[in-house]
């Protein structure tokens, strides 16, 4: 097997509150891969961490504790200044694309702009390669003269993904590119993602909190919950077999494209606790359907469920009650 | 730096009609009555101050001694001063050092002010500490006599002058920039220029600079104010530029002396003449600051 692109062990990051020793736990302790050329999806709540965990892999944010491995290279401490040509393979697309592009620069000025910081073009190549990425990214040439005002949000964000396609990276990391799109907008955006994903061999970390959007996408799929991994298979395992009851309860929420599909619905009780107090044991127990007194304990440990890889953190596996019995809806 | 920042992608999509001053001044003045009165100011003080030669009747520095403080007249519009010197010649050659010390002040203002408000905005922490007390400390001093004492002490020019005025003012455009910085360094668009891999300098002068510069640029025409008022204050108190150069403060100085003896025209004319470039700079820089202020535009 090939070394994989991102390694993540133990990620940790809390965030100071202004009180001394009171912190919020945005990430408790996550461990992620991605092989070479594959497409992670990471979905969670708001508050869940996934945010945090995509800046922090690109260094954007500092990790609290943990290590990260881009590449086979530890670049959990590492400077800034050797950071940067690292950049050169792993880019960043926002979720906001009105505000992830500088006002002031023309769009081909801000599609070149990683060709100008990490490859050594000349002035004509580097235009000649601006024009090929806004046609990979279904953008006309003409919006390259523009400004991001005169531009669609759906327009941007073709913007973004051609600055984050420039220099060929290794890993892009999408922090819910699609979320403050419209419905039509974001349907063109994921078939330019697939495409993209299909024609060049970079690896992503796809995060939203949408299990359609993640589905469409991912060749894996990693649920968070207060900062920590509850489940992670490949995308049809988890949707033919999910483990945990988090991620059952998430499916159940989640309609299916069939319209007479029977639905069976499972809906949380209760508020997801705050990530200043974080309930002791499984963190999930709060709100968990068939939690018992030893969740409170004990913290979970990743199970192993057949041979696909596919691991979920529950207490209740081994003694099968991991299962929420389904109420059927009309 | 210049290459880099340069677009690869000139020319504007959509065509702008050819600029006319005529049509600007009657959109201005639609909007703001007194910025365009202002504007209307400073032309025409700029074109006594580059067509000096040709607007004098008479040589600002030749002394008339058989004409010595005679009142105004046909020949001499605003009298003649003490060494019988064309006061009308005088009050228009001034306007050159009215400019030619308010522009380089303000320039090297926003050469030192823009880049420590640019760095300690961004950076923060101990380096913006220690930048902001040290403009603040500048700040506390009445520049007056700080200017006073420096131009003293450094010896009397011209040069020190300018030198002096714009160090000292520098403070205000490095907080007017680092107060936008500080607003924009955490913004989407700054982390994306980050994540693409700009080195810190790019993100300060290519990101950054283009949208934090807006209120320095409205403080301009205010602090050229400010700068030909205390340039004129410094030659009124006899530091810096001495009679009899034509500089108005210097000849308000002078004509101070014959005020009593009921020979007010000396001082009078370049007296006038001050106020009226200080008005229209401020005119000027209030409109510019009520353009680029939403709040201030929406007061109004």
């Amino acid at each position: 097997m090939t070394s994989p692109v991102l390694n993540v062990s133990n990620l940790v990051k809390r965030f100071p509150t202004g009180r001394s020793g009171v912190f919020v736990n945005a990430v408790n302790g996550v461990d992620l891969s991605i092989a070479p050329g594959e497409t992670l999806g990471m979905v969670g709540e708001s508050g869940s961490g996934k945010s945090t965990i995509g800046r922090a892999v690109l260094r954007l944010t500092e990790p609290t504790e943990g290590k990260i491995t881009f590449d086979s290279r530890d670049i959990t401490a590492i400077p800034e200044r050797q950071m940067r040509p690292l950049r050169r393979d792993m880019q960043m697309v926002f979720q906001d694309p009105w505000s992830a592009l500088n006002p002031r620069m023309r769009i081909g000025d801000l599609i070149a702009e990683p060709m100008k910081l990490h490859l050594d073009l000349s002035k004509s190549e580097r235009e000649n390669k601006t024009i090929d990425l806004a046609n990979r990214v279904h953008l006309r040439p003409e919006f390259l003269r523009r400004h991001s005002a005169d531009l669609s949000g759906g327009q941007l964000q073709r913007v973004c993904i051609a600055r984050a396609i420039a220099t060929n990276p290794k890993l892009i990391v999408l922090d819910e590119p699609t979320s403050s799109l419209d419905l039509s907008v974001r349907a063109e955006i994921l078939d330019l993602l697939t495409e993209i994903r299909e024609q060049t061999s970079a690896a992503m970390l796809f995060i939203s909190h949408d299990l359609g959007t993640v589905k469409l996408i991912s060749d894996r799929i990693v649920v968070l919950y207060l900062g920590s991994v509850v489940e992670s298979a490949r995308t049809e395992e988890l949707f033919r077999n999910p483990a945990h009851p988090y991620s059952q309860s998430l499916l159940s929420a989640h309609l299916p494209a069939d319209p007479n599909a029977k639905l069976s619905r499972h809906i949380l009780k209760g508020e997801v606790p705050s990530p200043i107090n974080l309930p002791s044991g499984c963190t999930f127990r709060t709100r968990c359907p068939v939690a018992k007194d030893f969740c409170e304990r004990e913290v979970p440990k990743p199970h192993q469920i057949g041979t696909s890889g596919h691991e979920a953190n529950c207490l209740r596996i081994p003694d099968g009650g991991n299962r929420i019995t389904p109420s059927e809806v009309a | 730096m210049a290459e880099t920042v340069s677009s690869d992608f000139e020319g504007d999509a959509t065509s702008k009609p050819a600029f006319s001053l005529k049509n600007r001044l009657i959109g201005i003045a639609r909007v703001s009555p007194t910025m365009a009165a202002g504007i209307l100011i400073i032309l025409a003080f700029g074109v006594m101050a580059l067509f000096a030669e040709f607007l004098m009747p008479h040589d600002p520095v030749s002394a008339y001694h058989d004409r010595i403080l005679q009142p105004p007249s046909a020949e001499h519009w605003f009298g003649t001063d003490g060494n019988g010197m064309d006061v009308f010649s005088r009050v228009i050659y001034g306007a050159k050092f009215g400019f030619g010390i308010a522009i380089p002040a303000v320039l090297l203002s926003i050469i030192i002010g823009v880049p420590v408000g640019l760095i300690a905005g961004y950076r923060g922490g101990l380096l913006d500490e220690v930048l902001m007390r040290f403009f603040d400390g500048l700040r506390v001093f009445p520049s007056i006599i700080l200017a006073l004492a420096v131009v003293a002490a450094t010896g009397q020019s011209l040069l020190n002058v300018v030198l002096v005025l714009g160090f000292l003012d520098s403070p205000v455009f490095a907080r007017v920039v680092r107060s936008e910085v500080l607003a924009l360094r955490s913004s989407v668009f700054v982390e994306s220029a980050k994540a693409a891999g700009n080195p810190t300098w790019r993100i300060l002068f290519v990101h950054l600079l283009p949208n934090a510069v807006q209120g320095a640029m409205a403080q301009t025409a205010v602090r050229a104010a400010w700068a030909v008022r205390i340039s004129a204050t410094l030659a009124f108190l006899g530091v810096g530029i001495q009679a009899p150069t034509p500089e108005w403060g210097a000849m308000i100085r002078q004509g101070a002396e014959f005020m009593v003896t009921g020979q007010w025209w000396v001082a009078l004319y370049p007296g006038i003449a001050l106020i009226l470039l200080v008005f229209g700079l401020n005119l000027f820089g209030d409109g510019l600051q009520d353009l680029t202020d939403p709040r201030r535009r929406a007061a109004k």
